[in-house]
């Protein structure tokens, strides 16, 4: 190693440090990166070594004795984990704004990042050449991908092992690549695919890459965007038309459920995966051995941040016996019935929306939202990640110099397929962005 | 009166059931664990497929349907013994299904044989509490019976027929066998919840019997609860009121998935009962003599399948009561030779440490009366015996069990048989 190499390294470090303070950008920033390709982490995957609290004060001091195996996968291709992204408190929120450092957009601070994986997509719009490995559970790779103006990939549910993912809802997180090309995420999730005998629920099938030259518009879907996005969503379909791709229109029923479905679903898993947070082992809890076991569990939990309790509080009511069959076992059926439907759609070309029905909002707009709206807002996001379909979000315009993204979808296990229509879109099209600091 | 159990046991497996950390519990406290067994934040539960065979085949011993996709589902409570909030366990997708065991009269119906991880070990102190993570994911069994248990008789038979049952599945029964005792004389049930080792259970239910009868008598109510009971005084108290049912929330475990039950060979299970009750009617022996044996005792279930024998059964009952380690086959044709009666202690005691005064006495005319009486009963021997001589094999086969002979020695005897009958 040279002293030229060593040197960028340090620049490196006080690049995403400068980051950091204009954004928020990291939970913790590895300042001792000597070596390999610099990455960065969403701090919900676990890196041995590194302290690793998905943003919540309950996990404050946790530090994983065991590398996630996409890290370990990543260290083994030479690359080295330059800082732990920021995000929303175990990935609830879509905003970035569920956390004890709010994330900022590096088009405009006074706007949302997007979360949950709002630091990944801040540090990949800011940083030259960044790649960062994100996660998604209802569209936590998407919206910020979107509202930062990157390219965020969420791959086939199976495909990236989940071992090291610290859980949000098993049924539906899955680990993915935001960068700044599509070839970078190509080349990444080539590296973390496969299975994994540490995660039962990961596969080694085979990822296809057949291109296809037609999308698909879900009409009912995009009457519930805002006008002006719906506006250039139709410049973006006159595009892909003039080259040469064939846009079908369908509607597809009952895809008015898919956000109570995928809230229902997500917050009856998570409230058993925060179950383990008693502040035994690791965390902020650990501090008093001398009270008595509910009050110790009490104070430990108190920790958690107003959206992780609401959702504890939601999902337990929702596995309640007296409740479960009306809630829960009648959500798992209509996700049953929405992968269907959506698998039939796919057979004549890739799914396309706008990302988010909205373009970036303020941070002040979405501070005075009640939770229903703004969980509303994942509308478009939720339902390639309940069926587990591979989807990828990429920037499509830039009005008033903030950038919009729309969604691209495809059938299980055509990753790369998706992947390729993002390439040919680069051909035509350059993105923007603010900063390409380092 | 009515009586359902839930009955914990451990499976014998070298590793936990969803981490490969040792199920060895007799080790260093603490020593025996990784992030899965710990619950951290990250890792993920791998099924020991083990576990799966094992079940199969205990649900099977107990007369269960094996359910052909088998799931687990997460049961959610907090307890200092349980690292990730909620235990993994069975519930609808329980690998074993609709069984029974009988005991004397009737049947108690089995519900369900689930798989589930054991909880860590709590160590109370006067004023501190340890937790051992080594048993943190040990596999268990917990078989789940319908009240059908009416009597304190009856729970005794049944719990000698489950141990024996469950003893010839691998069981190490001399572990701790934890239960929940659900117990009924009235309408309310109560239950005693985990309940260490069979005496202790015995205890529980005796006690509650007394209590809820007494309750009863003087015609006050029987309050629907949940109680423990206190091994040093041997009652058993409230440990807190509770109308409805317990709320466990229970999802299905998504990083877990389903599990093919249809792979797995399942071997023709020992019901040491249905054993008994065989030789008993087989040679009109003492079929509670036999129970005693066989019941929790794998060497004296091999010695009576080996002499399978109406004239020796009653020697060898007695003997399996005398002896202390399986003697070998010499040993045992040794003894079926001999006048047992008048044989001393010390004798037998000598024989089975190999220690032998004399060699092996073979009674030859005997071997040669049999060795005639099979020819006589399968004509087709001695011909076959004709064409190729290894057919001698099969013979000593049979009468090896009794007489120490050798294959020249059967020849011998074959050929001098044949050459007299045809003379």
């Amino acid at each position: 190693m040279n002293a030229h190499t060593v040197m960028d390294y340090k620049k490196l470090v006080s690049v995403a440090k400068n980051v950091d303070e204009k954004f928020n950008a990291f939970n913790a920033i590895n300042e001792n990166l000597s070596g390999g390709r610099p990455i960065s982490v969403k701090d919900n995957i676990c890196v041995s070594g590194l302290e690793c609290t998905a943003s919540s004060r309950v996990l404050r001091g946790y530090i994983p004795p065991f590398d996630a195996t996409v890290v370990e996968k990543l260290k083994n291709k030479g690359f080295s984990v330059l800082g732990k992204t920021n995000m929303d408190e175990f990935g609830f929120g879509s905003f970035g704004l569920n956390t004890e450092k709010q994330t900022k957009n590096p088009f405009n601070p006074e706007y949302c990042a997007g979360g949950s994986s709002a630091g990944s997509a801040i540090a990949t719009a800011s940083i030259k050449d960044h790649i960062s490995i994100a996660e998604s559970t209802g569209g936590s790779i998407s919206a910020p991908a979107a509202f930062c103006g990157v390219v965020g990939f969420t791959p086939t549910y199976g495909t990236v092992s989940r071992f090291g993912l610290i859980d949000y809802a098993n049924s539906l997180d899955k680990i993915g690549v935001m960068s700044r090309t599509s070839r970078d995420i190509r080349e990444v999730f080539g590296i973390i695919r496969g299975g994994d005998e540490r995660d039962t629920t990961s596969t080694d099938r085979e990822v296809k890459d057949e291109p296809k030259r037609a999308v698909t518009v879900v009409d009912n879907l995009l009457d519930l965007v805002d006008g002006e996005v719906k506006e250039h969503f139709q410049d973006l379909l006159g595009k892909l038309m003039n080259a040469g791709f064939k846009v079908n229109h369908t509607k597809i029923e009952g895809i008015e459920y898919a956000v109570p479905v995928y809230y229902i679903i997500s917050m009856a898993e998570a409230s058993t995966n925060l179950a383990k947070y008693q502040g035994f082992k690791y965390g902020k809890g650990a501090v008093d051995y001398g009270t008595d076991y509910n009050t110790f569990f009490k104070r430990a939990r108190a920790s958690f941040g107003a959206e992780a309790k609401r959702r504890i509080i939601l999902g337990t009511f929702i596995r309640s016996a007296s409740v479960k069959s009306r809630y829960y076992e009648k959500a798992l059926r209509i996700r049953a019935n929405l992968i269907k439907k959506l698998k039939v759609a796919l057979k004549s070309g890739y799914l396309l929306s706008p990302t988010m029905p909205i373009k970036t909002p303020r941070i002040d707009e979405i501070e005075r939202l009640s939770p229903a709206k703004i969980y509303a807002m994942d509308v478009l996001t939720v339902l390639p990640n309940l069926a587990g379909l591979p989807h990828m979000s990429f920037p499509y315009a830039y009005p008033e110099d903030m950038p919009i993204g729309a969604q691209i979808v495809g059938d299980h296990f055509d990753d790369y397929s998706v992947m390729s229509f993002v390439d040919e879109w680069e051909k035509s099209f350059k993105y923007k962005f603010k900063y390409s600091m380092g | 009166m009515k009586i359902g159990l839930e009955v914990h046991v451990a499976l014998p497996t070298k590793t936990k059931l969803f981490c490969s950390d040792s199920t060895s519990y007799s080790d260093e406290p603490n020593t025996n664990i990784c992030p899965v067994c710990m619950g951290f934040p990250g890792s993920k539960p791998v099924l020991n497929k083990e576990t799966l065979i094992l079940s199969a085949n205990i649900a099977t011993a107990l007369h269960c349907r094996v359910i052909e996709r088998t799931s687990f589902v997460r049961k959610v409570y907090f307890y200092p013994d349980l690292p990730k909030g909620y235990q993994i366990t069975q519930t609808e997708g329980a690998i074993g299904n609709g069984g029974s065991v009988a005991i004397s009269g009737k049947e108690v119906r089995i519900r369900r044989v689930q798989i589930e991880e054991d909880p860590a070990k709590v160590v109370r102190g006067e004023n501190y509490t340890l937790l051992d993570f080594n048993r943190s994911g040990i596999p268990l069994n917990e078989i789940v019976t319908e009240p059908d248990i009416c009597s304190e008789s009856e729970l005794k038979e049944f719990l000698v027929e489950l141990r024996s049952i469950l003893y010839y599945q691998g069981i190490d029964i001399d572990r701790e066998i934890k239960t929940d005792l659900n117990i009924s004389l009235a309408e309310e049930r109560v239950e005693v919840k985990n309940i260490t080792g069979v005496d202790s259970l015995l205890k529980a239910a005796r006690y509650e019997i007394l209590r809820q009868g007494s309750l009863l008598e003087e015609n006050q109510p029987v309050k629907r609860e949940t109680r423990a009971f206190d091994e040093k005084s041997g009652v058993t108290v409230s440990s807190r009121e509770k109308e409805t049912e317990e709320e466990y929330g229970f999802i299905f475990d998504t990083d877990l998935t389903f599990y093919d039950t249809k792979w797995i060979e399942v071997k023709k299970p020992v019901i040491p009962r249905l054993v008994a009750e065989k030789y008993s009617k087989k040679y009109g022996y003492d079929e509670e003599k036999l129970r005693e044996a066989i019941y929790l005792n794998r060497d004296n279930m091999d010695m009576l399948a080996y002499v399978d024998d109406g004239a020796a059964i009653e020697k060898v009952v007695n003997l399996m009561q005398k002896l202390r380690s399986k003697p070998t086959k010499e040993v045992i044709r040794r003894l079926l030779n001999s006048d047992i009666n008048n044989l001393s202690r010390e004798q037998l005691e000598r024989w089975v440490r190999g220690e032998f005064d004399e060699p092996e006495p073979v009674n030859m005319d005997e071997v040669r009366r049999e060795v005639a009486e099979l020819l006589r009963s399968d004509p087709s021997l001695s011909k076959r015996y004709k064409e190729n001589k290894n057919t001698v094999n099969f013979i000593i086969g049979k009468v090896k069990k009794k007489h120490n002979v050798s294959y020249n020695d059967i020849v011998g005897i074959v050929d001098s048989i044949l050459s007299d009958n045809q003379v």
